[in-house]
């Protein structure tokens, strides 16, 4: 009996948290000026980015430098779809997400010709090459220009709340809590159990019988697919598309998310992405050198704090619920 | 131009453009065949070297102290980073290897950008290697051969250095069987540092070569990465050999490439890299089975 | 009935001939050892078998179906589970959670995108069971990674059994114990083996162990099989014996 309450009461402590993030996040719209709304959609938006490279990399241990490819293919295609077609916002985003995902599948049957090290630099190469090619291709991307514009079309079907600033906002919320709960499902899943297991010993699960390259290109696909969403969101947010969201950069800033956030929690990162927003916001007003520093506290937690800054939290409350 | 003198100024292209390749793919693939880590910063780091090349070369007005002064600044920049940081990561896995130069590669970029801020700037070659030569009539860019020469003399010094020199040995012994070399006195801290920073500084010695060639901008190092990873991966990780090989290959297939089909250039390479990780996961002479 | 034949099965890595023409033929039911000085080629055998490595030549039948050159996660499903030489296993999951994972691989609606907990109940029981069967009931719900050496290598066999294979691959599964671990290993697997009747294809060093589990003993040396038959044969084989250098005892 007293083994069972302080399990009990932690569960609670988990419950009352996530009851206050749920608050705090709906009734932001309410209790926050435009400004700051601006920067928690934008976090939102890079925390559903962050957490599609989680099912790749914390998951699943597949290191991807060209994540970018996903957001920008998606951005660029939801900004052509809304500058070109009459398609309404909710279409075109969802489209633009499906559409990478499909890509993607070709992506990962390519990149999964390797492993380790290999696979990783294919995953930057093929971003390079989106990147290249949206340079060429200016009758389509706009070049060095990129898409400007975009406009946060209507459409038939009304959804005309989306539109407005607060709308989006809860669109953006919406894609990310359907992704995370897209997510957990897939990792609490048989499929999950075996994507754990290509972490923790790829040999072994092979040995078992496990095909597992078509496991990996499946969760690339899906990584991928949400992590278009989150650019195919970007694009009407920020009424533009350019180059700059292929770029490396922004792959290796996303996969620091991942870690500092804590790799293999789906939540973690989501965190990630908000201390990167946060550290972007405060102290890029103090110095041009922010991502520099970036980079540097990524070393430090690579080296004295791998399990990022969801897991440190967690550690405290190891005895609550059995992780997904 | 006739026939003989295009494929001629083409094949010097294309071997000047190995060299360059060659500087890069060598110190990745000693280091990989040393220490069992893929240098991510590699690439940051000859952008880095084309940078303190530009800045040695403008504030003595002499190329050749950036020529000299580039690659051991950034080597000893690159062992004082394996002694702080690389070295608490053996006995972690090796994807912890990989986010470190990752990280690194990430702060070098943005070091060069806040330092030298984001245009491409311009390194003129020196006098002695500026203008051109005529060879059957055709003008030569003198800079070009003599980026072709180096090549070659730098590939033989190596090669003497790591068949013939004591510190050579001990790489090679390294490389084979730390535990072994270790148990036999060797200081395998020592020449870990030593590699690492070796192969940094080859990697800056093709950045500051490169400078008057191609300037010095901000978008090389993620480009030259993955040159980097191609010659080094065809030719085999920790193979020397392979290294010059992939060089070669891949000088020529850029060089041709671009003159016959520049939009192509870069989705070639990617299916180059794809056809030989198909063909020969380990490379055409790999140590990996 | 024959459950595995092997006929001139070769295996060359350029001049090296790491199996040279080896034919054997394993009955259901049969616990098969086979031995041979280090480099003999054992575990080559084992890897051509579950399909690790391609044979260079030569011709492998499972229950009457050729099964040479086809790829290990094939082999897997057809029926033959194996463990390895080192320890392989996932060492942050649990023993019961490494047990299922194998059971998973059998399931005929693991791609089933829904009813997960139906699939994950189902492979748990056989998991279970064969973690029963391998005496490994009391330790089950530790991680993997923490379990002593013994029971590590047991739980190897279990996540074998756990894919209900007609039959086995043993690569040393005593390999790393103490004599005192050993015997536990062998007291367990002598009577798991009885009570299944498992048609076992088993690579061993330790003699004592061989003795006490095998029906029939193969020796290779040096990529070809000098030997081939009962225990009490096997041993007073002058071949045998010139092999290893001295005999046994």
């Amino acid at each position: 009996m007293p083994e069972r309450m302080p399990g009990r009461i932690k569960g609670a402590t988990r419950l009352l948290i996530w009851t206050v993030v749920a608050l705090a996040l709906g009734l932001a719209p309410l209790g926050l000026p435009p400004f700051a709304m601006t920067l928690l959609t934008e976090a939102v938006i890079l925390g559903l980015f962050a957490m599609s490279l989680d099912l790749m990399f914390g998951y699943t241990r597949l290191v991807s430098f060209g994540h970018a490819a996903a957001y920008g293919f998606g951005a660029y295609a939801c900004g052509w779809m809304l500058l070109h077609t009459g398609m309404p916002l909710l279409f075109a985003v969802f489209a633009a997400g499906l559409l990478t995902g499909i890509m993607a599948i070709g992506v990962g049957w390519m990149c999964t010709l390797a492993t380790g090290v290999s696979f990783s630099m294919l995953t930057l190469a093929f971003a390079q090459l989106l990147y290249a090619i949206s340079f060429k291709w200016t009758s389509v991307t706009g070049g060095s220009d990129g898409l400007a514009g975009i406009p946060r079309t209507i459409g038939p079907f009304g959804f005309a709340a989306l539109a407005s600033k607060t709308g989006f906002y809860y669109l953006a919320l919406g894609c990310l809590v359907g992704g995370f709960l897209v997510c957990l499902a897939l990792v609490r899943s048989p499929f999950g159990a075996v994507l754990r297991g290509i972490r923790e010993n790829e040999a072994k699960t092979t040995a078992l019988g496990y095909n597992t390259r078509l496991y990996k290109i499946a969760v690339v696909a899906v990584a991928y697919g949400l992590g278009g969403l989150a650019g195919a969101l970007y694009a009407p947010f920020a009424g533009f598309a350019n180059t700059e969201l292929l770029f490396w950069l922004l792959s290796g800033q996303v996969l620091i998310m991942v870690i500092v956030g804590g790799a293999g929690t789906l939540i973690g990162p989501v965190l990630g992405a908000a201390f990167f927003m946060l550290m972007e916001h405060q102290l890029s007003a103090l110095t041009e050198a922010w991502a520099l520093y970036f980079g540097l506290i990524f070393i430090a937690f690579v080296l004295f704090a791998p399990q990022g800054i969801w897991g440190l939290a967690t550690t405290r409350l190891r005895h609550a619920a059995p992780r997904p | 131009m006739s026939t003989l003198a295009l494929l001629l100024t083409q094949f010097v292209n294309a071997l000047s453009q190995s060299a360059l390749l060659f500087f890069l793919g060598v110190g990745l693939t000693l280091i990989f065949g040393l220490m069992r880590i893929v240098n991510f910063a590699h690439g940051a780091l000859y952008m880095l070297g084309a940078f303190v090349g530009y800045s040695l070369s403008s504030w003595s007005g002499n190329y050749w102290l950036a020529l000299a002064g580039a690659p051991v600044l950034v080597g000893l920049f690159g062992a004082a980073f394996e002694f702080s940081i690389l070295r608490r990561l053996y006995r972690r896995d090796a994807h912890a290897f990989l986010m470190v130069t990752f990280g690194l590669a990430l702060v070098v970029g943005e070091a060069v950008r806040l330092t030298w801020g984001s245009d491409a700037l311009q390194v003129a070659a020196p006098p002695l290697l500026s203008g051109v030569i005529f060879l059957l009539d055709e003008p030569f860019p003198v800079y070009r051969l003599f980026l072709a020469a180096t090549g070659i003399v730098v590939a033989v010094a190596i090669w003497q250095f790591l068949e013939r020199s004591r510190l050579g040995l001990l790489i090679r012994a390294t490389s084979q069987n730390a535990d072994m070399a270790s148990a036999l006195g060797v200081d395998i801290k020592l020449i870990r540092s030593c590699v690492f920073g070796i192969g940094c500084g080859l990697a800056a010695l093709g950045g500051v070569l490169a400078a008057p060639l191609v300037t010095a901008s901000n978008g090389m190092a993620a480009t030259v990465i993955i040159d980097a990873f191609v010659i080094v991966i065809i030719g085999g990780m920790g193979s020397f050999l392979g290294s010059l090989i992939g060089a070669l290959l891949i000088g020529f297939v850029q060089v041709f490439g671009n003159y016959y089909a520049p939009d192509f250039a870069l989705a070639f390479m990617y299916l180059v890299m794809l056809a030989v990780l198909v063909v020969r996961p380990g490379g055409l002479l790999g140590k990996e089975a | 009935m024959p459950l595995l034949e092997l006929d001139g099965v070769t295996r060359r890595y350029g001049a090296l001939v790491a199996l040279d023409q080896v034919a054997m033929t394993v009955e259901e039911g049969e616990i098969r050892a086979v031995i041979g000085p280090n480099g003999a080629g054992k575990t080559t055998l084992f890897n051509v078998i579950t399909g690790t490595v391609r044979p260079t030549a030569g011709r492998i039948r499972f229950a009457g179906q050729p099964i040479a050159g086809l790829p290990s996660h094939k082999v897997c499903r057809l029926g033959i589970s194996r463990t390895f030489q080192i320890t392989a296993l996932f060492p942050e999951m649990s023993a019961r959670e490494n047990a299922r994972l194998a059971a998973q691989a059998r399931h005929p609606r693991r791609w089933q995108p829904f009813g997960g907990a139906r699939i994950f109940n189902e492979a748990q029981m056989r998991a279970d069971a064969a973690l029963d069967q391998l005496g490994l009931s009391g330790i089950a719900d530790r991680p993997a990674g923490l379990l002593s050496h013994g029971d590590q290598r047991l739980l190897e066999v279990a996540m074998a059994m756990a894919q209900q294979p007609r039959v086995l691959l043993l690569d040393e599964p005593t390999q790393g114990l103490s004599v005192e671990e050993t015997e536990q290993a062998v007291d367990t697997l002598a009577r798991f083996l009885k009570a299944s009747r498992m048609t076992v294809l088993l690579v061993e060093h330790d003699m004592e162990v061989v003795f006490r589990l095998a029906h029939r003993i193969t020796v290779l040396h040096r990529g070809a099989v000098i030997a081939d038959g009962a225990p009490d044969q096997v041993k007073a084989d002058n071949r045998v014996q010139d092999a290893y250098l001295g005999g046994f005892e």
